[in-house]
């Protein structure tokens, strides 16, 4: 069996461009997935029942599909249906933060509701007003539960987003599939893949650890 | 008589901390012996020592007259002759109760079942929680958990019961019947070492009470009639003037 | 307004349905053999010499990093190249499932054993056990209950994997509803009843697994 190795140096190129693009995919997801899941969170803690149970209804439904089925389904269906015409990038972007979204949404109402009803309670009757006791009691203390669930979460999107290749966005999955069809480097470029992979995700692994050390298991 | 048990000078230091210095003193066949003292005093630390949960760090502990030994296999069969009762009663959550008294005979001794279900029922019996036997450790208050852990001690039928603090996690009311226990037990004869805040109990059942002090020093001993009415240390009056008598 | 033609439904119903089965199938072998692997692995990581667990954890944490598309995908293109060993789609994607969800569920029993509470492990060992015996008898029941729902994650986590096994072609329900997708020309029908149909056998599994671990909690209090 002969190898050639030198595929991946000569493709560095397109594969730089296709990390920068899996990192800028997790990025986005990440930042717009934050702010769905406050609000999803927020929904679901809120006295209207209506509001609610939509927003269990998303978070239960987003978190029991395969997250490669909602990528073909944003692809096909959603264009169908709303008339909105997105590219690759957008339709991956909209699969994933739909996915992430739901995650987050539990991790932000769990992280609120661990802390203990008697803390509010305790802010209440210092004369603060409700707001002010979510802001100053509840909320500090749940960011230190939410902090190291967000970052595995983060680390499950990270490797994710190579699930959006398959509508043919050019992020490190598909750039590697696609060099690995025009020049039949399989083994090399298949390789050079998860090398890439590991080395931006091992790191980061180990940073989420480290996180877990630092916010998790207190009280 | 022999000593059953003999501390000569240990120490046991967690790095530069010192848990005990120079603890000496000896317990005899069918001897109850109460450890008092203040929190931190390292009463809990010399009976895990006792038990080869920890190593102590100079000194000596002999049984029998035969120092522990160091080995793994040689401390796992000195455990098999001492009973441990702990504070948290550390009941097995994911057994019945009758399988936590069994489980003892079962997989260290592998004794047949039968032979461990009699020993069981039996020991269930004495501590009077016959009809418990098939629930599950979760079901029961404080006071009876802690009595299906003395049973679960017993079940090895040790040479030696340690206790540490029996009795502090539970509820006022449940006390008393894990003190008669203690108190039945002591009057058959079995050797303890007990390490309480029970003072009503170490006065009327110990034999000898053994004081110690912050830093881990063994202050006086003596039996209960001299230690609670006529200390000879000052300290020793102090920590027992400190003291709740009720109960 | 769009037109709701279910003709390739009705059509290829039976297709799909086995691909349902080979969905199934793969999840309930992947789960059994990570399961296995898995808890031997996290058992060893914590009780192991550091010879053996210096590599597991370079293991678990490898999996950690690198995507199951690309273990997938590695494991059927890749693996029969460097070993001349092949043994078809299905195969290699249990294998790759395998090795991505065993790490997973070693992370887990890792963290079920560590939550025991030392005072167990002490009271085991006033009783004269031995380490193998603590650990069969008192540490890994209660760690196994605690981790209950973990486990249960485990399976959904499994299934929701085995569709990312459409990319190297095992036939199993995302390849199949693919298939009749693009060959119907009715992506939104076949898509939207492949939705219904994960969420249909999803969301009773966990909650499923949700009710069973309510009954059984306080087996793992201590
Ligand atoms: N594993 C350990 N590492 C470091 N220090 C320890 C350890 N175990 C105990 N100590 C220290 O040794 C001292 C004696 O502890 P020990 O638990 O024996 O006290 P005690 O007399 O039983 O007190 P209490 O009445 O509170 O149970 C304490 O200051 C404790 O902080
Ligand atoms: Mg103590």
């Amino acid at each position: 069996m002969n190898f050639e190795w030198s595929i991946i140096w000569r493709s560095r190129e397109a594969l730089l461009e296709g990390t920068l693009t899996t990192v800028l995919l997790s990025v986005v997801t990440m930042t717009i997935a934050i702010a769905g899941g406050m609000l999803l969170a927020l929904m679901r803690l809120s006295r209207w029942r209506a509001l609610s149970a939509s927003s269990a209804a998303f978070v239960e439904f987003f978190r029991n599909l395969p997250l490669i089925l909602v990528v073909y389904w944003a692809f096909y269906v959603l264009p169908e249906l709303t008339g909105w015409q997105l590219d690759a990038f957008s339709t991956g972007l909209v699969a994933l933060s739909l996915n992430v979204s739901a995650y987050n949404a539990e991790t932000f109402r769990a992280g609120i509701m661990s802390i203990r009803k008697g803390q509010g309670e305790a802010a209440l009757t210092l004369g603060m007003s409700e707001v002010q006791a979510m802001w100053h009691v509840v909320l500090p203390q749940a960011v230190r539960r939410v902090v190291p669930v967000l970052a595995s979460t983060w680390i499950s999107l990270f490797k994710d987003t190579s699930l959006v290749s398959v509508i043919g966005v050019s992020e490190l999955a598909h750039v590697s599939l696609e060099i690995r069809a025009q020049s039949f480097r399989v083994l090399e470029m298949l390789t050079a893949m998860a090398a890439i992979y590991w080395a931006l995700g091992y790191p980061q692994a180990k940073l989420v650890d480290w996180i877990n050390r630092r916010y998790g298991h207190t009280e | 008589m022999n000593p059953v048990i003999e501390y000569r000078a240990v120490c046991k230091n967690y790095g530069s901390f010192v848990a005990l210095r120079d603890v000496s003193f000896s317990v005899s066949k069918g001897e109850v012996v109460c450890l008092i003292g203040p929190s931190g005093s390292g009463k809990s630390t010399l009976l895990r020592c006792t038990n080869g949960l920890e190593q102590i760090s100079g000194g000596a502990i002999l049984l029998d007259g035969a120092p522990l030994p160091q080995t793994r296999a040689g401390m796992r069969a000195v455990r098999q002759r001492m009973g441990m009762v702990f504070q948290n009663f550390e009941l097995f959550p994911h057994r019945s109760v009758f399988a936590n008294v069994m489980m003892g005979p079962l997989t260290v001794l592998r004794m047949d079942h039968a032979a461990a279900r009699a020993r069981a029922e039996a020991l269930l019996d004495k501590v009077g929680l016959a009809d418990k036997a098939a629930s599950m450790p979760a079901a029961l208050s404080g006071g009876q958990q802690q009595r299906v852990a003395i049973a679960r001690a017993l079940a090895m039928e040790p040479a030696v019961m340690l206790f540490d603090e029996p009795t502090s996690a539970l509820d006022p009311e449940t006390i008393g019947e894990v003190l008669s226990v203690m108190k039945r037990l002591a009057d058959e004869g079995m050797t303890m070492i007990v390490v309480t805040h029970e003072m009503t109990f170490a006065r009327r059942v110990a034999d000898r009470v053994v004081v110690f002090e912050r830093g881990g020093v063994l202050l006086e001993q003596g039996p209960p009639r001299q230690i609670f009415d006529a200390p000879l240390m000052e300290r020793t009056r102090d920590f027992l003037s400190h003291l709740d008598w009720s109960g | 307004m769009f037109d709701w033609d279910l003709s390739a439904l009705e059509e290829s119903w039976r297709f799909l349905l086995g691909g349902v089965g080979v969905t199934l199938g793969l999840s309930a072998l992947t789960v059994a053999t990570s399961l296995t692997l898995g808890i031997a692995v996290g058992v060893l990581r914590c009780y192991a010499g550091a010879w053996l667990r210096v590599p597991l954890t370079f293991y678990v944490d490898s999996m950690r990093a690198i995507p199951v598309l690309v273990v997938l995908v590695w494991m059927y293109f890749a693996f029969p190249l460097l070993t001349g060993v092949s043994a078809g789609p299905f195969w290699a994607a249990l294998a790759a499932l395998t090795v991505h969800v065993a790490a997973y569920v070693a992370e887990i029993v890792r963290a079920g054993i560590e939550s025991v509470r030392p005072g167990q492990i002490r009271a085991a060992l006033a009783l004269g056990m031995s380490q193998p015996q603590l650990v069969m008898q008192v540490v890994l029941p209660q760690a196994l209950v605690r981790m209950l729902p973990a486990i249960g994650s485990v399976v959904s986590v499994t299934i929701k994997d085995t569709a990312i096994a459409a990319t190297i072609a095992v036939p199993e329900f995302m390849k199949r509803a693919e298939t009749v997708a693009g060959q119907s020309y009715q992506p939104v029908q076949v898509y939207t009843a492949a939705l219904v149909v994960y969420f249909l056998i999803l969301f009773p599994t966990t909650r499923l697994i949700d009710r069973i671990h309510a009954r059984v909690a306080h087996l793992g209090r201590s």
